[in-house]
């Protein structure tokens, strides 16, 4: 026979049980509401690539023979120039990273950001007006102050100055050398030089600030011209030059 | 990095009479960069200016880095400053043999500034030591375990069409391009005809694009697979020849860059002291 006390007891439990199921489907159910109100949201990354993969040239560096050749790759790119710029040359040091490149370089993001500057460089601003645009969408750029007496000039109109800023644990692990670093910046310039043409110098930082050289030798603290760094294409501005 | 470098610079040419006659000992090796802080009057008359003094007995050998800075890791026992350090000492061998003067920026591992011991030498120092020589050419050493060969650089800079008045400390090399590319031809076709592999191009490695003489990068790789065939005697002695070799018959031939006259807007570099302190390039 049971005990009166018991079946209290046993009962409640019951109770128990059921009112936590009925809270655990309940609690389920919200969460499945979550996730699917984060899915319905736009949450993909700024930088994501939004459009069709498309044909890119790499300036690809060869430790053999000291060149940079060009190849073709087909590559998604975000539309922002900004993160197209940071894409291309994550997608160069990654070509780099791979068993067997002629020019061996650690893997790992090599890019923190890079930063699309209208040149020139002082007091100036972009002109939004529509007259102001020019082919290829670039748009000038108008004083807003006075001006330095000897700004950095852009070559045409529209032309840009490229910031990229480096993580310090890609250059710490970067091969030391006057050839290799040499290589290294050669071929980041030749790409963005091909990829993205309003871009007309660029400079580097390393996690936000100068240093002196790439890995003891290349010098990071100038601003270099971004132009055909291929074999080809250095071999002619010499000739002009010369 | 010192301040000095920095600050714009007149171009150091301005030297005393003693050294416009190729002298048989070098400049004295200074204590700051050679060339000074501007302090131009305004020229009376748009003359153009001396040639630049050469002395064609004086060769500058800068080996790279010293001290806490190793450089590469060439092997697991050899660093690049200790390549760099054996090569200059076997290439003065070989130049004073062959009646030149040589300069070196630094003769023991940790280079130091001359009449300030133990200040520590900067890339600007070593430019400054170099560009007092007035010499017939400067060779950077470097040393690197990849690739193979020599691997010889001239500056990035474009070239100009002189040597101005006031010259920047950053871009002091433009006015020597010209005869720093004649010489790195001339020095390719003779590692090519000693048979040693060798890559030729352009570079930004600090200090040489602030040298005034014809300047070169002389990078030294290993000979073969193995890292530490740097260090074998016979193919250091092959590389030091070689460029002594072409050396001899490049001091008949630099030619310094014209000099341009001072523009008669010059009158505006009435510059203080404290204005060439605080130039900014």
């Amino acid at each position: 026979m049971i005990q009166r006390h018991q079946r209290i007891v046993f009962w409640c439990l019951v109770v128990c049980i059921v009112g936590m199921g009925v809270l655990l489907a309940v609690e389920r159910q919200r969460g499945r509401q979550r996730i699917a109100a984060l899915a319905d949201d736009d949450q993909t990354p700024l930088d994501a690539p939004t459009a069709m993969a498309e044909t890119v040239t790499l300036d690809l560096a060869n430790d053999g023979d000291g060149s940079i050749a060009p190849a073709s790759r087909q590559i998604a790119l975000p539309e922002d120039p900004n993160a197209r710029a940071r894409a291309l040359i994550d997608h160069l040091i990654a070509e780099y990273a791979l068993p067997g490149s002629a020019h061996a370089l650690p893997p790992g993001a090599a890019v923190a950001e890079v930063f699309l500057v209208p040149l020139p460089l002082v007091g100036y601003t972009t002109d939004s007006t529509s007259s102001a645009t020019k082919d290829g969408g670039f748009r000038a750029t108008v004083p807003v102050a006075q001006s330095d007496p000897d700004p950095v000039q852009a070559k045409q109109p529209g032309g840009e100055l490229a910031v990229i800023d480096l993580h310090s644990t890609f250059v710490n692990q970067h091969p030391s050398g006057v050839e290799v670093e040499s290589l290294t910046l050669r071929s980041i310039l030749g790409t963005l030089h091909a990829n993205l043409p309003q871009i007309e110098q660029v400079r580097f930082l390393v996690d936000g600030q100068a240093r002196e050289t790439l890995a003891g030798h290349a010098d990071l603290l100038r601003t270099y011209p971004a132009v055909d760094t291929t074999s080809s294409g250095s071999a002619a501005s010499q000739g002009r030059s010369n | 990095m010192t301040t000095m470098g920095r600050a714009q610079v007149a171009e150091p040419a301005a030297a005393p009479p003693a050294q416009k006659s190729a002298p048989s000992r070098p400049a004295t090796a200074p204590s700051k960069p050679a060339a000074t802080p501007v302090r131009h009057a305004a020229p009376s008359s748009p003359s153009v200016p001396a040639p630049i003094p050469i002395n064609r007995t004086v060769i500058v050998l800068d080996p790279a880095h010293g001290g806490v800075d190793s450089g590469s890791q060439i092997s697991d026992t050899t660093v690049e400053k200790n390549v760099t350090l054996a090569l200059a000492f076997r290439l003065r061998s070989l130049l004073t043999a062959r009646g030149f003067t040589v300069v070196m920026t630094r003769e023991a591992d940790a280079p130091a500034v001359p009449n300030a011991a133990g200040s520590a030498m900067t890339l600007d120092d070593r430019a400054g030591i170099a560009n007092h020589a007035h010499a017939a050419a400067c060779l950077v050493l470097h040393a690197t375990p990849s690739g193979s060969g020599v691997h010889l650089y001239r500056s990035e800079l474009g070239a100009s069409e002189g040597q101005p008045t006031v010259v920047p400390w950053l871009t002091a090399q433009a006015a020597w391009i010209p005869q720093s590319q004649l010489l790195a031809n001339q020095m390719a076709a003779a590692f090519s005809r000693s048979g040693l592999a060798l890559i030729a191009s352009n570079a930004s490695v600090r200090p040489i694009d602030s040298l005034t003489c014809p300047a070169l990068v002389v990078e030294l790789a290993p000979s073969g697979d193995d890292a530490d065939s740097i260090n074998d005697t016979d193919y250091q002695q092959r590389v030091a020849l070689t460029i002594a070799g072409e050396l001899v018959s490049w001091q008949n031939q630099v030619q310094p860059p014209a000099r341009l006259a001072a523009a008669p807007s010059a009158t505006v570099v009435q510059a203080t002291p404290s204005d060439a302190a605080g130039a900014q390039p």
